[in-house]
């Protein structure tokens, strides 16, 4: 018997019984749609994280912090906008005194950086410059925290897209980007409007006698005197705005140490290397001779090498952490959910498995005298048995489709109520379920298998019918 | 000449509650190329247990039963559903035809498990239904034909894989006289000019009188009686 014509024996054999075959096929369906809606959801809800994560970050950024540090997604700065009257090199400063105890710790200085440069398969090192400065605009005042951007990671990341305005176009330039939040509190009707209106930026700057004023402002007049000969003053920067980004961000672009207002790096290193913090930390130390940073990010040429070039960064004596070790992290959790959210969609399929088995049982009993018919006239057991599974894996592919079918229409729906509600609460409405190609043939080819499976013991006794006690059955 | 069909010692026997049922018990027979054979006896005299062997949808508790020269008794369930598509074609009382299929569908359902292909069965059905005299009735299923006419469905559907001998168990036990007549001239029919073997299973000596060679009467699994009927000679002994 050749395959085509089994499976047209077997296709026929199922019209024969339509309400029969259909009941057990919504059976099947039923059970596929909340298998698939289920791994539909961890998927989906995996897409998401991941996505946020991704647009957050650099997947090929590794943070180095100076040796003996504790290092965790906060360190090297501090959080949330507009975080209080901190001068520029606050952590960085506190932690080079304490680091200086530290035996074995290295600094991560310019020294430190272009060491770091030097690893095979970098591509790129820069310094995490921050801290909070006084920004006036439109008569108002108040202190924000501000990070330097290096020009290398335009394009990248959050800066993938740039609502309003552009990026910087050189490392010094006198200009600053907004989040969309923190423009959003300068103009929350038109944010965009924002861009080529002029902030105006204090910060202190230390000066050591009467040194002149270091680069990056003009010194105002008067100050304060500091332990060490250090006179501290307040310069101002004329800073226009030249572009609006979605989310706050920051060099480590992983959500920590994010800030609602950006400079240029260049500009961002010049207020820094001049904040009186940096200057006291030089005074404390005097084997130092240039100033340390908070932290520094470490880009590498292929996402890949991550964890190699972490080990390696980690040899030299610094604190490594990369935004890939917190991905796997969370993935493997995703892993834990996928597989609980299986099971309970399992438990349907399970049921409707019953239900092809019972369809297939009745199905034999009620067609025994045909299967002894089928015998008497030529056909073997296997003959039998594969018209079985066959009515069994069609039951299943049928299954299999429409249930895909189901639990994408299920999740769509799910999908835009739970929208509505997160768009109530304000949220970012997303896709919950996703319905990736893999999971479309995987729950199809698993539907076909379980009922395989499920058809295997129905059409073996079939197969093994006694033809001459089948011809006798009514 | 080699006997087409040859038995020796078969024996079939199976347990009944707490019984052993001696359905055959010791039969040796042999069938030549183009007899027509009647089986009698009453009922449980085990003919339609040697039937059955014959068919090969059973197997002997012990003896030889050879076919063609293949021992029907050595062979495995698959070269037994081999030998019912290829050497024989099995006639019913209760015709057994599939009550979901057409005339033609069941025709074509034994050359299909042949593996006959679609252009070829449905043609040869047809041809077949033809010659049966069925030709305007092939779409029909069997609860729309009369008794005689399903007959000559499952007569043209035996005969649809060719083979050489024909196995009739009580083939006009439900019908009536006329149809009867009608089924035993077909018979008849195709041993004389088709050359086909035929052994016929029926509790009506006269009717094997009439339509058999000969007559192998069996009572309680043994043969009780071997005779040669007022019938002609066989089909192939006379040519």
């Amino acid at each position: 018997m050749t395959f085509r014509d089994t499976v047209g024996l077997a296709l026929r054999n199922l019209g024969q019984a339509k309400l029969r075959t259909s009941l057990t096929t919504l059976g099947v369906s039923i059970g596929i749609a909340s298998l698939a809606g289920m791994v539909s959801l961890g998927v989906g809800l995996q897409d998401q994280f991941v996505d946020r994560f991704t647009k957050s970050g650099m997947f090929d950024a590794i943070t180095v912090l100076a040796g003996g540090d504790l290092p965790g997604p906060l360190a090297g700065g501090g959080r949330g906008r507009g975080g209080g009257p901190t001068p520029f090199g606050r952590r960085g400063g506190g932690r080079a005194a304490g680091a200086a105890a530290t035996e074995n710790s290295r600094d991560v200085n310019d020294a430190a950086l272009a060491e770091l440069a030097a690893l095979p398969g970098i591509r790129t090192v820069y310094p995490n410059v921050r801290g909070a400065v006084e920004v006036k605009f439109r008569g108002a005042s108040e202190f924000a925290q501000a990070v330097g951007i290096p020009m290398v990671i335009r394009g990248e990341g959050p800066f993938q897209s740039i609502p309003y305005g552009r990026f910087f176009t050189s490392d010094t330039e006198d200009a600053c980007m907004l989040s969309l939040d923190y423009a959003k509190r300068m103009d929350a009707e038109n944010p965009g409007s924002l861009i080529g209106q002029t902030l105006t930026l204090n910060y202190p700057i230390a000066r050591r006698g009467d040194a002149g004023a270091p680069s990056g402002g003009m010194a105002m007049p008067g100050g304060i005197q500091m332990p060490g000969g250090l006179n501290v003053q307040r310069a101002e920067l004329q800073c226009p705005i030249v572009g609006i980004v979605e989310r706050e961000t920051g060099p480590f672009a992983a959500g920590g140490g994010a800030a609602g207002l950006m400079l240029p790096l260049g500009k961002a290193k010049a207020m820094y290397e001049g904040s009186p913090q940096a200057a006291a930390a030089l005074l404390r130390d005097p084997t130092r001779t240039s100033v340390t940073y908070p932290s520094a990010v470490v880009r590498v040429a292929k996402a890949s090498s991550t964890q190699d070039v972490e080990e390696q960064i980690k040899k030299l004596g610094f604190q490594a952490f990369s935004l890939n070790d917190a991905l796997q992290g969370a993935k493997r959790a995703f892993i834990i959910l996928d597989i609980v959210l299986s099971l309970i969609g399992s438990i349907a399929l399970a049921v409707s498995s019953l239900g092809i088995v019972n369809t297939m049982v009745m199905s034999i009993l009620e067609r025994t005298r045909e299967i002894g018919i089928m015998k008497a006239i030529g056909g073997s057991d296997g003959d039998i048995r594969r018209i079985f599974l066959i009515e069994a894996s069609a039951i299943g592919c049928f299954g299999g489709v429409s249930g895909v079918l189901l639990g994408w229409l299920v999740g769509r729906v799910i999908n835009f109520g739970a929208n509505v509600y997160i768009q109530q609460q304000g949220g970012t409405p997303g896709n919950l379920f996703s319905l990736p190609f893999w999971l479309i043939g995987g729950a199809i080819g698993f539907s076909i298998a379980v009922s395989l499976v499920a058809g295997s013991y129905p059409a073996s006794r079939a197969a093994k019918l006694n033809p001459i006690e089948a011809l006798r059955h009514d | 000449m080699p006997a087409l069909l040859e038995t020796e010692d078969l024996r079939k026997h199976y347990q009944m509650g707490t019984s052993l049922v001696r359905a055959l018990d010791g039969v040796s027979i042999a069938v030549q190329p183009g007899e027509f054979v009647g089986l009698l006896g009453t009922s449980g005299s085990g003919k339609s247990t040697l039937l059955n062997l014959i068919a090969g949808l059973d197997r002997p508790t012990s003896g030889a039963l050879r076919i063609f020269d293949q021992d029907l008794s050595k062979m495995s369930s698959d070269e037994l559903s081999v030998h019912r598509r290829r050497n024989v074609g099995i006639i019913f009382q209760s015709f057994n035809l599939v009550s979901t299929m057409s005339a033609a569908e069941n025709v074509a359902l034994a050359m299909m498990f042949a593996g006959v292909s679609r252009a070829e069965r449905d043609g040869k059905a047809s041809t077949l239904l033809e010659t049966m005299g069925l030709g305007g009735r092939q779409q029909h299923r069997p609860r729309e034909l009369s008794g005689g006419e399903q007959q000559r469905v499952a007569i043209a559907r035996a005969l649809s894989n060719d083979p050489h001998l024909l196995l009739a168990d009580e083939p006009t036990g439900n019908l009536d006289s006329r149809t009867t007549r009608d089924i035993m001239a077909l018979l008849k029919e195709l041993n004389e000019r088709d050359g086909k073997t035929i052994i016929m299973v029926t509790h009506d000596p006269s009717l094997a009188q009439q339509y058999a060679h000969r007559t192998i009467t069996m009572l309680d699994g043994s043969v009780v009686a071997e005779r040669t009927s007022a019938a002609s000679e066989p089909a192939v002994d006379r040519t």
